[in-house]
């Protein structure tokens, strides 16, 4: 078994290691303050952003705290990416930005501005046709209670599109960081075998 | 269209909603106006609160209201502990007073405009505690000790014969002792609750096993009717035990939302989770074993002692399925339990069974070693029809059926038996198997299910669909029983508005549901059916002889009518059946518990008059490696007879999680406790390791036909608790296998084998 972290995958395996450089900023703007004294701003700051989501720009005034993640599921109702940690560890909330993988509730709505986000309910076409990432899914029962599955899919294109599903070895790897509680994992390997070769000459980054 | 949709393995029904993002799970609902909860837990395990200084939590902009004890105390009243006729996972009240029982108790929730101003000003908020040094669990000097049987009304140790003697007169024995560690649940969605009201009715927006219950139990402590409380939780993101049970959160997030006028939502942290909830009690175990030469057991002697919280006796309780699992003349056993400060500890997936057929089995397996022995060969041995303890006769038992199809697929008469035989470069091969069973439980349930005109029907019942495939495996009961394509069926779950359904625990769901739908259905073929025989083709015709098949009521003969001119001949409209089905052998009560949302499961294998269960053979390769003794399993292999299955592919996708379970609870699982301070340590999931893709094996199911009509009319037991018993005593076999080195204690690592 390899455990050299697969480059480009955050997630439980690499978060110590070069995949998680991005959490450093999100994770010291949330910092318990009782930790270390800071004083309490007056008033709350407001940030006005364009988050360019699944194709359509939306404008935003945010606290500047606001992750990418909360700003999808509270500001914009696209609760499909999910809350499972909050914290990076689980993958539940994994988003497309530019194409690649990140996890959204370790980016800031900010840092994801000008940026081209992709979530789950981007991926079927606009007459419900499925992706085939997720016709995979549903051909080889790849979920059970289907709350990692948006991020899992998500990963998992992420995956096929980063060069990552060469062997199924190299999928279990890539895919570690998408947690699954319910262990459909063998299931999740076998439907992006099946999607990959469907995804040549695809790819997933419209914002 | 096939004429019989059960047992066939349609895609959830549900599948494309979670492929799509669609599904709105309790946490995804979203309300006009929320304000935001954020919890502060306790920082320490037991003591008093001596101060909360709230200024500085106050000052921050957005913050609206901050509940402590201080302005909380006689607002939630008591709702009991589950197993004591009552509701709650832990009778600990909310917010009641200054004392701390637990390390991460609830001691304040702030609510702000926003998540992070909540989450700001719980930062700030400052309370100050008295500590007292707590006990942690085992070898703690506060610790104290009951007896099951003492603390738990209607607890019996099973026994019979006298195991003592019979254990010192045998020739060949064993003892050993084992210990299992905490587990947490984790399952991936938070513990969440949004609560709004809307006039005079609270609705509930939370992720649970068991709408009802948090009905009852949340009126109960707010002094509501429960019809004023409503509780929807259509998805559950993950469950495993952990939902089953009301908390301490859903009563604090109801009052605030009632005293802000607003709808509250409160997401708790990952770290919260473990523990404003349950986890699985650790265990230390103590087993005897014996046989004669030829390897008939004369005694078996299990003892364990389990964790629970000072207030309240949750029992695990294993004993009661290990003094059954075979055929021994001479059985004690004892259960004890350790009262320590900690959170009450709860279900977690096969709860009686993970621990304490790790014990049995591995005891078996160095009974088998002491023996000389195969270990299959000394289970066929003490195989049996009836169960010792009271004699009852198994239902069905496919256990050697089991072992015998698992043994010929895994190829387990390649193996050698001794160990450290096997070997590859520098990796030591082990194989190794256990047993696995789960008691196959059902309770009271209800259903209304309706047919209109244009030949949909529609079920609704509170039952719910934790990942199992309730949705899927109800449809199909409903769709074979009227007649319809899957496609014409709908179902609705997960809505305290709907008529009651059991807890989803204990594996009852698809027994206690398809039987009471499949009950409805009937009602509403024999409505048909009346009118059919009236006039029209089947005029004359004996009703009870009709059926509903492809679309039309017919007879033997063939003779049909279509369900479009048989519905108008039996009604203008729609027909709807309400039914409610009582499984054979419950006492009438369970039915008017199933109203009051009270916890009421029958069958299984103690009570009679028929000992019912779902048996298993797992077998496990392990490799462990010469020099670092890391273990990696390599494959898995399962073979289940679990009565009929009513849809093959979601019985296997849960089969196949419940092994990858049941290596995590062998190699990885263990919430690592600080024993100065009684509290946990890894309590986020990068450090509770549950396992990940790359740990996940090649993972063979094979499902045995079983046709057991004694467990219920249709058939069926309850596998989703049945794959991950067992598992981690045939990894811990294996290992033995592959290195010589008995590991008794869970999990397993590196340094068990140095």
């Amino acid at each position: 078994m390899t455990t050299q972290p697969t480059p480009g995958v955050v997630g439980r395996r690499s978060l110590l290691g070069s995949g998680a450089v991005s959490a450093a900023a999100p994770l010291l703007a949330v910092a318990p303050a009782a930790a270390q004294p800071t004083p309490i701003l007056k008033e709350t700051a407001v940030l006005d952003l364009v988050l360019r989501v699944n194709g359509q720009e939306h404008r935003l005034a945010l606290d500047p705290r606001v992750t990418l993640l909360d700003a999808l599921r509270e500001e914009l109702g696209l609760t499909g990416a999910k809350k499972g940690c909050d914290q990076g560890q689980c993958g539940a909330c994994t988003v497309l930005l530019d194409g690649r993988r990140v996890l959204s509730c370790l980016t800031l709505a900010a840092r994801a501005a000008g940026g081209a986000v992709t979530t789950i309910e981007g991926l079927a076409t606009e007459d419900g046709g499925l992706h085939p990432m997720q016709q995979a899914f549903l051909d080889h029962d790849a979920f059970q209670c289907g709350y990692c599955t948006p991020g899992q899919i998500m990963s998992a294109i992420g995956c096929v599109q980063e060069g990552h599903a060469g062997t199924p070895d190299e999928i279990r790897e890539a895919m570690s960081g998408n947690l699954c509680r319910c262990a459909a994992y063998p299931n999740i390997v076998a439907a992006i075998e099946q999607a990959k070769p469907q995804m040549a000459g695809r790819r997933t980054e419209r914002g | 269209m096939p004429d019989t949709m059960i047992g066939q393995s349609p895609i959830r029904i549900d599948g494309r909603a979670k492929v799509t993002g669609a599904a709105r799970y309790p946490s995804d609902v979203v309300v006009p106006n929320p304000a935001w909860a954020f919890l502060v837990t306790s920082a320490i395990a037991l003591g008093r609160i001596t101060a909360i200084e709230e200024a500085e939590a106050r000052a921050v902009p957005g913050v609206l209201e901050i509940l402590t004890h201080r302005n909380m105390r006689g607002t939630v009243r008591d709702a009991g502990f589950f197993a004591a006729g009552g509701y709650a996972a832990e009778t600990i009240r909310p917010l009641e007073d200054d004392r701390i029982w637990h390390d991460g108790q609830i001691v304040a929730m702030v609510l702000a405009d926003s998540f992070e101003a909540a989450r700001e000003a719980a930062f700030r908020l400052r309370v100050d505690y008295a500590a007292v040094t707590p006990a942690a669990g085992f070898g703690s000097a506060s610790a104290t000790t009951e007896p099951a049987a003492k603390a738990r009304q209607g607890h019996e140790d099973p026994q019979v014969g006298d195991a003592d003697a019979a254990f010192a007169a045998a020739p060949v024995k064993i003892e050993a002792d084992y210990a299992t560690p905490t587990q947490h649940h984790n399952p991936i969605e938070l513990f969440t609750t949004t609560a709004l009201w809307e006039g005079g009715k609270l609705v509930i927006h939370e992720p649970s096993q068991y709408v009802t219950g948090i009905r009852h139990g949340v009126a109960t402590q707010l002094g509501l009717d429960p019809q004023q409380v409503r509780v929807e939780s259509h998805y559950v993101g993950g469950a495993f035990g952990s939902k089953g049970s009301l908390t301490q959160r859903t009563a604090l997030v109801a009052i605030a939302a009632r005293r802000l006028g607003r709808p509250v939502k409160l997401v708790p942290t990952r770290d919260q989770g473990f523990t404003i909830a349950t986890y699985r009690a650790e265990t230390r175990q103590h087993v005897k074993l014996a046989a004669d030469r030829d390897g008939k057991l004369q005694a078996l002697v299990h003892e364990g002692t389990e964790v629970t919280s000072r207030p309240d006796p949750y029992k695990v309780a294993g004993t009661q399925t290990t003094a059954r699992m075979y055929d021994c003349p001479n059985v004690r056993t004892k259960v004890t339990l350790l009262h320590a400060d900690r959170n009450t500890p709860g279900f977690m997936r096969s709860p009686p069974e993970v621990p304490y057929m790790f014990a049995l089995e591995s005891a078996v397996d160095e009974l088998a070693v002491a023996l000389k022995l195969d270990p299959i060969e000394l289970r066929r041995r003490n195989d049996s029809k009836k169960e010792p303890i009271k004699g009852l006769p198994w239902s069905s038992r496919g256990l050697m059926r089991c072992y015998e199809a698992g043994a010929e697929a895994f190829g387990w008469s390649r193996r050698n038996p001794e160990p450290r035989s096997m070997r590859e470069g520098d990796w030591l091969i082990g194989w190794g198997c256990a047993s696995t069973i789960y008691p196959t439980h059902i309770g009271a349930a209800t259903a209304r299910v309706t047919l209109t005109p244009d030949g949909q029907a529609r079920v609704q019942t509170a039952a719910h669909d934790i990942g199992t495939g309730a949705y899927t495996v109800i449809a199909q009961a409903a769709a074979e029983m009227l007649g319809l394509p899957l496609e014409k069926v709908q179902v609705a779950l997960g809505d305290s508005d709907l008529p009651p359904a059991p807890v989803a625990g204990g594996s009852n769901t698809t027994a206690s549901v398809c039987n009471v739908v499949a009950e409805a259905c009937g009602q509403i073929r024999a409505r048909l059916a009346r009118a059919a025989v009236e006039d029209g083709p089947l005029k004359g015709r004996d009703p009870a002889s009709l059926k509903l098949v492809s679309g039309e009521l017919r007879a033997a003969d063939g003779t049909a009518e279509a369900l479009p001119e048989a519905m108008s001949r039996a009604a203008n409209g729609a027909i709807e059946a309400y039914a409610e089905y009582l499984p054979q052998g419950m006492p009438k009560e369970s039915m008017r518990k199933l109203y009051s949302g009270k916890q009421a499961l029958g069958g299984g294998i103690a009570e009679g008059p028929l000992a019912m269960a779902a048996f298993g053979a797992e077998f496990v390769e392990v490799r462990v490696h010469a020099r670092t003794a890391e273990v990696r399993v390599p494959r898995v292999l399962g073979a289940f007879a679990a009565g009929r299955i009513v849809n093959p592919r979601t019985a296997r996708s849960q089969l196949m999680g419940g092994l990858i379970w049941g290596i995590g609870s062998a190699l990885h699982e263990e919430t690592e406790i600080d024993h100065g301070r009684a509290r946990y340590v890894n309590d986020n999931i990068l450090e509770y390791l549950i396992p990940v893709n790359a740990d996940a094996p090649k993972v063979e199911v094979m499902l045995l036909e079983e046709t057991d009509t004694g467990v219920n009319p249709l058939g069926i037991k309850g596998l989703g608790e049945l794959g991950n018993v067992g598992t981690n005593a045939a990894i811990a076999n294996a290992v033995f296998h592959a290195t010589g080195r008995r590991a008794r204690e869970l999990p397993i690592r590196i340094e068990s084998l140095l």
